[in-house]
């Protein structure tokens, strides 16, 4: 074995070490930024929504870390977001995680009520400042696009028939209730909302379900990567993640607009 | 394929050891796997397969699993809250939290304000259910038919799609003995031809129940012949109900009553 030979043999052998270390580099840097991404969306959200002190009253300071006063302010801004959601005549949901009820409303009025069965809040909307939280709260949040294991309009297409003879009448409709419900709702300030089903679900059902989680978290995965790519550091999105019977979760989907709103009471 | 033949051959010899010799024990079936080169490259190549495999999906389970949440170990800590009791004989505190109690009282009351203590009515059209209110009480509930959610499509380009619209309405118009002016939809639906606008077949008597209320845009709540189809979406977009919870529901709301439906 000549020189030249070696040499061409250890390059060989080179190439998928330096696409190993390559890798390895990205994938720390990816987690690098993907663990930053978190405080930036904190202090995204400190600059847009912190409540700016009037010169004339300044707010004692004391007063963000009393729990009564706190939850003054919070109740304050769920009203705030409630009656700004009353004022139009579309479905609106409601989520208090205080006494966990998820309602839906019409201008104002209450139509259907939903118990949560479970709550689960990213630690991003209980590590902020309260009073910053509450003014990013005191807003109805606009739902900008969802994801869901239903269809939002079960639409059927009858083509009409040609003559009297291919007309069928009575045709009573399939109400059967055989899909999970499983739904992501994001909104314009970045908080998604995920609803599952309470009812446990069969096996068929399970693997549709993963699948759907797994398609939402490669989805979140790709983002991500896309961001990072570009040295960008990826947009974190805090979550709130809640469990309703299956019944209800399905009313909520299905009433509220695409574009509809949502007031929450952390 | 010579490939193949020689494994072939391998596994062959180390089956009839294993047969005629099998007081040697392992010991012999290690050594000849070992002496077979060929076996080792194909063993080989297979656990590099699997280690690749279970890699790959190691690091795809740690992006898309664990990374989440470590994210959330990387969020702070909860914030702490107290009852700051030094602040209980503070003038300023309690100033502001006067303040604040009052501006909560305005926009409770503001937010109860939009609830009417007038008659109104809730249609469910997901579950196909009703829900009559007097002075912000429930006093009737029940079944009802509303859209079905159908489009029907013509040969042509027309289609029409039946669904019972969502948001707040409000009573426009009550009848009594209402007649149905059948629209265009309703002959193409049965294989029938369109009429004129004025051609008597329009027009269809006792199909509606006793009582229509209107609530815009050609939208009705009235009776039915189909009550077997109660609490099914089956209907043009009007809402359907029972004779009795119709006239029920006649009674109580008035013109200008709220609708609403979800």
């Amino acid at each position: 074995m000549d020189n030249k030979e070696l040499t061409e043999k250890s390059g060989n052998r080179r190439i998928p070490l330096v696409l190993a270390s390559f890798a390895g580099v990205f994938i720390v840097y990816f987690i690098i930024m993907s663990m930053i991404s978190p405080g930036k969306k904190l202090s995204a959200i400190r600059s847009e929504y912190a409540i700016q002190p009037s010169e004339q009253n300044p707010p004692d300071k004391r007063l963000y870390s009393d729990s009564a006063y706190i939850g003054m302010l919070k109740e304050k801004s769920f009203l705030k977001a409630k009656i700004a959601m009353a004022e139009t005549d579309s479905v609106s949901l409601a989520l208090n995680l205080a006494d966990s009820t998820a309602n839906l409303e019409i201008s104002g009025v209450r139509v259907h009520s939903a118990r949560m069965t479970g709550i689960r809040i990213s630690k991003i909307l209980l590590s902020g400042n309260p009073e910053t939280i509450c003014s990013m709260l005191s807003r109805p949040l606009n739902i900008v696009r969802d994801f869901a294991t239903i269809k939002k309009e079960p639409l059927m297409i009858k083509m009409a028939p040609k003559d009297t003879s291919e007309f069928k009448p009575d045709v009573i409709p399939d109400t059967s209730d055989y899909e999970p419900v499983n739904y992501i709702l994001e909104t314009d300030s970045g908080l998604r909302i995920i609803v599952y089903q309470s009812e446990e679900v069969n096996p068929s059902d399970k693997r549709r379900l993963f699948f759907f989680d797994l398609n939402d978290r490669f989805r979140t995965l790709w983002s991500a990567l896309k961001d990072v790519a570009v040295f960008k550091i990826p947009d974190y999105k805090p979550y709130i993640r809640i469990r309703l019977p299956k019944a209800d979760a399905k009313v909520i989907y299905r009433a509220i607009p695409r574009k509809g709103q949502v007031a929450v009471y952390i | 394929m010579e490939n193949d033949n020689l494994r072939d051959k391998a596994l062959n010899n180390i089956n009839v050891n294993v047969l005629t010799n099998s007081g040697s024990g392992s010991q012999d079936i290690f050594n000849k796997i070992l002496q077979n080169e060929k076996l080792l490259i194909y063993l080989r190549i297979t656990l590099i397969g699997i280690g690749s495999t279970l890699a790959v999906i190691l690091i795809f389970a740690f992006f898309l699993y664990a990374l989440p949440g470590l994210q959330q170990l990387s969020s702070g800590s909860k914030a702490k809250l107290s009852k700051v009791s030094e602040l209980l004989d503070d003038q300023a505190y309690r100033k502001q939290t006067s303040l604040m109690q009052k501006e909560l009282h305005q926009l409770s009351r503001k937010y109860s304000s939009f609830t009417s203590g007038l008659s109104y009515v809730v249609i469910n059209t997901i579950d196909n259910r009703f829900l009559l209110y007097r002075n912000k009480k429930m006093i009737r509930e029940g079944f009802c038919s509303s859209g079905s959610y159908t489009m029907l499509k013509t040969q042509g380009e027309k289609k029409w799609i039946f669904k019972t619209p969502k948001g707040k309405y409000w009573i426009r118009g009550k009848t009594t003995s209402p007649v149905w002016r059948r629209p265009d939809w309703a002959f193409v639906e049965e294989g029938l031809p369109v009429p004129s606008d004025n051609d008597p077949s329009r027009w269809e008597y006792g199909v509606l129940g006793d009582y229509a209320m209107s609530i815009g845009d050609g939208y009705l709540i009235h009776g039915t012949l189909y009550k077997r189809f109660l609490g099914m979406p089956v209907t043009h977009g009007c809402v359907r109900l029972n004779d009795e919870d119709l006239e029920a529901i006649y009674n109580t709301l008035s013109i200008g009553s709220k609708v609403y439906i979800f």
